[in-house]
C-alpha cells in the first residue's frame, strides 16, 4: 500500500514547485526585463513523478520611458554585464553613466561592448537598433550581443542575470533589435496566473484527497479483515 | 510551501514601495523643477534543485534542474532627468533653464548645492538669492537704485542704470553640469548635492560648450505627468493584489497539507 501514498506525496511535491514558481513569477510581475518560470511534470520510467522547469523566454512588452539610457531587446539575445563572478547575460535595463562615462547596469556592473567595457564621452547618446552606439553622431562601441545555440539552456542568477548552461556555447547574435529609451515589461501574464493559480490548488486538493482515501483502504485492509462477524 | 509565500510577500513589498515612489511624484506635480522617480526592480537568487537521475530505470535518465525564484527585489529608484515644462510667469527673477546644467547655490557650510528652480529673489544685501535664501552662485549683487532687471539666454544680468538709463552688466550666473546627473543627491528645498556617483561638476555659462539656455520670466514645471502616475499606480495595486492572492493560496495550500492527518 505504499505505492498511492509514495506517488501522492510526489505529486504534491510538484504542485508545490509549481506554487512556489508561480509565487516567483508574480512577484517579479514589474521586474524590467524579467522572464517567467514554467514548471512541467515528467513521469521518470520508475513511475516516480518529478517537476522540471524552462524558462519562458518569449518577449515581454516594449514600454517607453524617454530616459536614454534605458536599453530594451525586441527580439532575443542577450547583452553582457561584466560582473565580479564574471560575464553575465542581461535582457537589457536602465543603464547609466558613472563620473567618468563608463555605462554601468543598476547594480553598478560594467555592460561590455565588442571592445571591453564601454566608456561614453559627454554629449547626447544614440544607440541604433543593431546595437550601435553613437555620440553625438560619431560611432564609440557596439553593444555586445550574444544568445545560446539551444535557446533553453539558461540558467537563472537572480539580479536580473543569465547565464548559458554548463553544456551550452554562447554565439553572437546577429539579427539585433536593440530599442532605446524603452524598457522590456515583465513577461509575466497576471490573468493567465490567476488561473492557473486557482487550477494548482484544486489539483493539490485533489491528491490530497486520493491520499486520505488510499489511506482509509488501508485502514479497513488492518482494521477489517479477518475479523468474524 | 515557504518559498512561495516569502516570494509573494517580497512582492508585496516591492508594489507598496513602487506606490511611494507614485505618491511622492504625485505630490510634487507641481513643484519648480521637479524630477520624477521610478522604482526599478530585480528578481532575487533561485535556489536550483538539480536534476534526479532514475538508475533504476530501464535506462538511466536525468531530468532537467528547476530553479525555485526568491521573489523580487528594490534594484534603484531612478531620478528621469527629462525636461519639465517651461511655464511662462514674467517674473523679471523666475528662470528656467532650457537643456543641460543646474544653478549653482552657495550654501552656508561654504559647499555648493544644485538646482533646477530658477526662483529667485533679492536679499536685503541685494543679491541673488534662492526661494530659500541662498546665494546663487557666483554672487550678483543688485544695486538697490537698478530698474529693468534683465537676464540674458547666455546668463547675464544687467541693470538700467539710475543715472540715463542704459544697460550696464553686473554679472553673469554660471552653470555647472554633471557627467551622470541622476546620481545627485536630492537633498530637500529642490536642492542637490553631488556624490562620487554623479561625478565632479563641471561649471559654464549657458549657451556655451553644451549648456542650455536661460529663460528669463519662466519657470521649469514639474517634469511628473499626472496620468502615467496614475496608470502605474493602478498597476501597481493591482500586482500587490494578485500577490496578496498568492499569499493566500499559498496558505490554503499547507492547511490541505496539514488536514492530510485525519
Amino acid at each position: 500500500m505504499n505505492g498511492p501514498l509514495r506517488a501522492g506525496a510526489e505529486a504534491l511535491r510538484y504542485w508545490e514547485a509549481r506554487q512556489a514558481t508561480l509565487s516567483n513569477n508574480l512577484a517579479n510581475v514589474s521586474t524590467p526585463g524579467f522572464k517567467g518560470e514554467r514548471v512541467f511534470a515528467r513521469l521518470l520510467d520508475d513511475a516516480s513523478l518529478v517537476a522540471e522547469g524552462s524558462p519562458d523566454l518569449t518577449a515581454g512588452g516594449l514600454s517607453q520611458t524617454e530616459r536614454p539610457l534605458d536599453v530594451a531587446l525586441a527580439g532575443d539575445g542577450f547583452l553582457v554585464v561584466e560582473t565580479e563572478r564574471g560575464e553575465r547575460w542581461i535582457r537589457g535595463g536602465s543603464f547609466s553613466l558613472d563620473a567618468a562615462g563608463l555605462m554601468v547596469d543598476s547594480a553598478g556592473n560594467p555592460v561590455l561592448g565588442e571592445s571591453g567595457p564601454i566608456v561614453l564621452p559627454p554629449g547626447p547618446v544614440e544607440i541604433a537598433p543593431d546595437g550601435v552606439i553613437r555620440v553625438g553622431g560619431a560611432d564609440v562601441d557596439r553593444f555586445r550581443l550574444e544568445r545560446t545555440g539551444d535557446p533553453g539552456a539558461l540558467v537563472r542568477e537572480g539580479a536580473n542575470h543569465w547565464m548559458p548552461a554548463a553544456d551550452a556555447t554562447p554565439v553572437a547574435l546577429e539579427q539585433a533589435l536593440v530599442q532605446q529609451g524603452h524598457l522590456e515589461d515583465s513577461n509575466v501574464d497576471p490573468v493567465g496566473a490567476m488561473v492557473e493559480m486557482i487550477e494548482i490548488q484544486r489539483a493539490y486538493q485533489a491528491v490530497q484527497r486520493t491520499m486520505q482515501t488510499a489511506d482509509g483502504v488501508m485502514e479497513t485492509i488492518t482494521t477489517q479483515i479477518g475479523r468474524v462477524g | 510551501m515557504d518559498p512561495a509565500l516569502r516570494a509573494a510577500a517580497t512582492g508585496m513589498q516591492a508594489q507598496q514601495t513602487r506606490v511611494e515612489v507614485i505618491s511622492n511624484n504625485l505630490a510634487n506635480v507641481n513643484t519648480t523643477g521637479f524630477k520624477r522617480s521610478r522604482a526599478h526592480f530585480e528578481d532575487l537568487l533561485y535556489q536550483t534543485e538539480q536534476g534526479t537521475q532514475a538508475v533504476d530505470g530501464t535506462d538511466a535518465e536525468t531530468t532537467g534542474a528547476i530553479q525555485v525564484g526568491r521573489g523580487t527585489r528594490l534594484a534603484a529608484v531612478q531620478r528621469i532627468d527629462r525636461q519639465g515644462t517651461l511655464e511662462q510667469t514674467g517674473r523679471p527673477l523666475d528662470l528656467a533653464i532650457e537643456g543641460e546644467g543646474y544653478f549653482q547655490v552657495q550654501m552656508p557650510d561654504g559647499g555648493f548645492a544644485y538646482t533646477r528652480d530658477g526662483s529667485f529673489s533679492i536679499s536685503d544685501q541685494g543679491v541673488i538669492v534662492t526661494n530659500s535664501g541662498y546665494t546663487v552662485s557666483p554672487g550678483v549683487s543688485v544695486p538697490e537704485d537698478a530698474t529693468e532687471l534683465t537676464i540674458s539666454r547666455t546668463g547675464v544680468v544687467s541693470v538700467a542704470s539710475a543715472a540715463d538709463g542704459i544697460p550696464v552688466e553686473i554679472g553673469r550666473i554660471e552653470l555647472a553640469r554633471f557627467t551622470n546627473p541622476p546620481g545627485l543627491r536630492a537633498m530637500g528645498e529642490n536642492l542637490f548635492t553631488e556624490t562620487p556617483a554623479s561625478g565632479e561638476p563641471q561649471t559654464g555659462f549657458a549657451q556655451e560648450g553644451g549648456f542650455g539656455r536661460v529663460l528669463q520670466g519662466s519657470l521649469e514645471g514639474s517634469n511628473v505627468e499626472i496620468v502615467q502616475e496614475m496608470v502605474d499606480m493602478i498597476t501597481a495595486m493591482r500586482a500587490y493584489e494578485i500577490n496578496s492572492k498568492a499569499v493566500q493560496s499559498a496558505e490554503q495550500m499547507s492547511e490541505i497539507a496539514n488536514g492530510l492527518i485525519r
